[in-house]
């Protein structure tokens, strides 16, 4: 991974030039959940949104092809520099006056991975959140939710539309999109903002520095017949170490 | 994508642009999709079955085919009307590029789609269309194409099988036998060739269900063991009339004109599964150590990286600027016009010395790229457990099928001099001119601030070389050049040459434009060790051809030529391999 991910000359994010784009993967599972719900209730209005630069709108298609209905392009070229605050203050911002039943947001991204951007967002909008769902179902506006906790307990929630929830591996196994529906997507909705009318609060936080981690010295191995590892192992710590000075 | 229509062959004569030709760079965001979903399928669906596969459960192989049409992925090549979508050949082959990693699996998926589905879109009537495409297009009837019999392959025309009408008129009854058809134990269509009355070759659509077919023992075989592959023994099997595809005593057309798009489809099934060989060999090279190192820092495995990597790029390059020139010409066709496939025959006969060419080319790539990946294994590569070894045996088949690449390789010169003898090429003036440059020195200096000026330099010198050669040819033997098989054969290593270097040297030259400066690096490293090696081929096949058509000073007058022409200055070639090598086997992956 390491010799991929080089840091930017500003020290601050990844250097994206010649990486292959492609969903958060927990966006996936949320984009799956909502057609999901969709498929289940018959009538509904799936509305994906991305902020990036223009190139995310390649992935939206990805979401379009789905099954969502329409698509809402944030255009940001600044948006890795933005802090989860201002991204969750700029998702509130659109979804303020849509009057969405049900928000699904991925549990965290899989770069900056901050967890936070969801619960914000519903914190934003005054709407109650459940996060890292790993099941959810869906009846006349309850909703059940599984979570999953600390030490593989799990726990379920109940909540009622409208609420927000942030999706976990293991919710579901996203579909690849068909060919008809690729090509039907070409034809959906995929509107682009302008980040400037959407952003109104300031960040609260401040990326100092980005940086690989140093190498530790890697470790030792020793394999063969007991006796001799026994024999090679007092060897090691005589010389090497004071335990057994 | 390009303006100008380029006729087939007119690559031998023309300076073709970079802004002329289609590359992987402009796939649209749908096409990446189609790609990402086929991948995804393939790694889900298919892979995890392989082994079972390859014994045999067929079960899976007919499973596996509704899986790709319940996800569109038999859709391609049919038209709306008949549930399909009716896509271009872009994307068509790019499917088939990233189905290939699917070993067996593509073989049936790949006989489907193309000459199993294909002779009914082009060539079916409204209702055989209704009655059959919907089945084929869903996954829920297999197809198979029969035209080779044990005594007629490559001289399929020669066939024996016989259709004679019925007493009552209402149906044909078919004699004879057909022999290795792909899907054979699984396939509900059977797209059949037989002589009407002993006499007129003609195509007919046979269900598995009609009495008298009876479908053969598998063969057991070298490679692709997960394919079916059986004899379909015709005993009075009973057609109804109605059965009858195109026209009476018209079967070689549909014959040939399939043939023509199975060969581009292979040419791209075959450059994905090289990629997806290379890069199982990088991967091993990364984790064999010996003398205390990965193996893929000793310079001798980086130079097969190098040089298969340089391979890919010019496969690549190649299977998509014949799909640029396929969907740009299909796309000038009126789709409302009655004889709508007509046209679009034609369009594709335009290129079917492309199509030709971009079938042994990449194939012989394949066979190179697991070649090699053997060879990176060491004796693991020996091995059934490691997967190197079936794809060497499954590799084999390609360089046979869809017409030998004898056949193919023949092909290509006759196309072209039909084509000029047509007045459709204006291959004889150009050569006037070769000759007369083979007179007169060259004072040209290369300019230097030009993109790739040496390979475009090199291009037009290769071309003055071929026409050189295929020149004295004609005037030395006449209408009896088709009986000289190893001066066509010459020509067309030659030709298939030069249009690969102007294939990678033209995608280069256009994806330059916006790649990063790693990238830009990779690109032209790729260029310079294809041209290369491609120009080490081209100047042995010249040289060869030289020594076959002509004798004393004449002779002396053409291996002048090609010392002169087939020259390349490859200056910083080590450093351009090793570059490409270190990229690969860092990213373990296809660098473009
Ligand atoms: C696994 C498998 C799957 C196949 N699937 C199908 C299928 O689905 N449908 C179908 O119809 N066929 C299929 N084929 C048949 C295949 O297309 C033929 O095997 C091929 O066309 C070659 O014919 P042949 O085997 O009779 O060889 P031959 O024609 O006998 O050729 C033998 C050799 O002679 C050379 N040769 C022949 N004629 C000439 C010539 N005029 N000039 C110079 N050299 C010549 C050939 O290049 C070759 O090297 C399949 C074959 C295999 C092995």
């Amino acid at each position: 991974m390491e010799s991929k991910f080089k840091v930017n000359t500003e020290g601050k994010w990844y250097d994206n030039v010649d990486l292959a784009w492609r969903m958060n993967e927990y966006d996936e599972f949320a984009v799956e959940q909502a057609v999901q719900v969709k498929d289940q209730v018959g009538e509904a209005d799936v509305t994906v949104l991305s902020i990036g630069i223009d190139k995310v709108k390649e992935t939206m298609k990805k979401a379009l092809a789905m099954g969502c209905d329409r698509g809402v392009h944030v255009n940001d070229d600044a948006s890795y520099a933005k802090d989860p605050f201002e991204i969750a203050s700029i998702i509130a911002a659109f979804a303020r006056d849509k009057g969405f039943d049900l928000i699904f947001t991925g549990m965290q991204s899989q770069d900056r991975g901050s967890a936070q951007v969801g619960v914000l967002v519903a914190e934003m909008l005054g709407l109650p959140s459940v996060s890292t769902i790993v099941d959810f179902a869906f009846d006349n506006g309850q909703i059940t939710a599984k979570r999953e906790l600390e030490g593989g307990l799990r726990a379920i929630i109940k909540t009622q539309a409208p609420a927000l929830l942030t999706c976990q591996l293991g919710l579901n196994t996203p579909r690849y999109p068909t060919l008809p529906n690729i090509m039907k997507a070409k034809k959906k909705e995929l509107l682009t903002l302008e980040v400037a009318t959407l952003l109104q609060d300031g960040a609260r936080q401040e990326t100092v520095k980005m940086y690989v981690p140093e190498k530790k010295g890697g470790g030792l191995v020793l394999e063969g017949d007991v006796g001799a590892i026994a024999d090679q192992l007092v060897q090691i710590l005589k010389e090497k170490t004071g335990v057994l000075a | 994508m390009a303006e100008k229509i380029y006729k087939g062959g007119e690559f031998l004569v023309a300076e073709v642009t970079c802004d002329e030709v289609f590359t992987p760079e402009e796939f649209t965001d749908e096409q990446k999709q189609i790609a990402e979903t086929t991948e995804q399928f393939v790694e889900n669906e298919i892979l995890p079955h392989l082994d079972a596969i390859e014994a045999q459960n067929f079960d899976l192989v007919v499973e596996g085919m509704r899986k790709c049409g319940d996800l569109g992925l038999l859709m391609i090549d049919t038209p709306e009307e008949y549930g399909g979508l009716e896509l271009d050949k872009a994307t068509s082959m790019l499917v088939g590029e990233k189905i290939a990693p699917a070993g067996s699996f593509s073989v049936a998926y790949a006989a489907h789609t193309g000459l199993g589905t294909l002779p009914l879109v082009y060539y079916g009537t409204e209702p055989q269309k209704q009655q059959y495409l919907p089945k084929l297009v869903s996954g829920e009837w297999v197809a198979a194409y029969c035209l080779t019999e044990p005594d007629s392959g490559s001289d399929a025309m020669n066939a024996r099988a016989t259709a004679t009408l019925s007493e009552d008129g209402q149906h044909y009854l078919l004699n004879g036998t057909k022999q290795f058809i792909t899907n054979g134990g699984f396939a509900k269509l059977f797209i059949i060739f037989a002589k009407i009355d002993k006499e007129h070759f003609s195509a007919f659509l046979v269900e598995k269900d009609f009495a008298g077919l009876v479908v053969g023992a598998e063969e057991k075989k070298m490679g692709i063991k997960g394919s079916s592959t059986t004899q379909i023994i015709l005993d009075n099997c009973k057609v109804p009339v109605e059965n009858l595809l195109g026209d009476i005593g018209k079967g070689h057309k549909i014959a040939f004109n399939v043939l023509n798009v199975g060969r581009f489809k292979l040419a791209a099934c075959v450059t994905g599964a090289a990629k997806a060989a290379l890069l199982v060999g990088v991967k091993y090279a990364n984790e064999r150590k010996q003398f205390g190192q990965p193996i893929s820092q000793f310079g001798a495995i980086q130079e097969k990286v190098a040089d298969l990597t340089a391979d890919l790029f010019a496969s690549e390059s190649l299977v998509y600027r014949l799909a640029g020139l396929l969907d740009t010409k299909l796309a000038t066709i009126d789709k409302g016009i009655d004889n709508y496939y007509v046209e679009y025959q034609k369009g594709i006969e335009e290129y079917a010395a492309e199509c030709a060419i971009s079938k042994v080319f990449c194939s012989d790539v394949l066979a190179r790229v697991v070649d090699e990946v053997v060879q990176i294994h060491g004796g693991y590569g020996f091995v059934s457990e490691y997967p190197a070894e079936r794809f060497y045996r499954d590799e084999r088949i390609n360089r046979i099928f869809e017409g030998t690449n004898e056949i193919n390789r023949l092909l290509i010169p006759g196309i072209i001099l039909r084509k000029s003898m047509k007045g459709e090429l204006p291959l004889q003036a150009e050569a006037m001119k070769a000759f007369e440059s083979l007179m007169t020195p060259s004072f040209e200096e290369l300019d230097d601030t030009l993109a790739f000026a040496a390979e475009k330099a090199l291009l037009q010198n290769l071309k003055t070389l071929f026409l050189i050669l295929a020149g004295t040819a004609v005037q030395k033997h006449m209408t009896a050049l088709a009986n000289e098989q190893e001066i066509l054969l010459a020509a067309a290593d030659i030709a298939i040459q030069i249009f690969a270097i102007e294939s990678a040297v033209l995608r280069a030259e256009k994806a330059c434009r916006s790649a990063s400066e790693k990238k830009k690096q990779w690109l032209e490293a790729a260029v310079k060790v294809f041209a290369f090696n491609a120009t080490e081929i081209a100047g042995t096949a010249a040289k060869k051809g030289a020594f076959y058509v002509e004798e004393g000073d004449p002779l002396l007058m053409i291996l002048s030529g090609v010392r002169r022409f087939a020259k390349y200055d490859a200056t910083g070639l080590l450093q351009a391999k090793r570059l490409l090598a270190h990229a690969v086997c860092e990213e373990e992956k296809y660098l473009f």
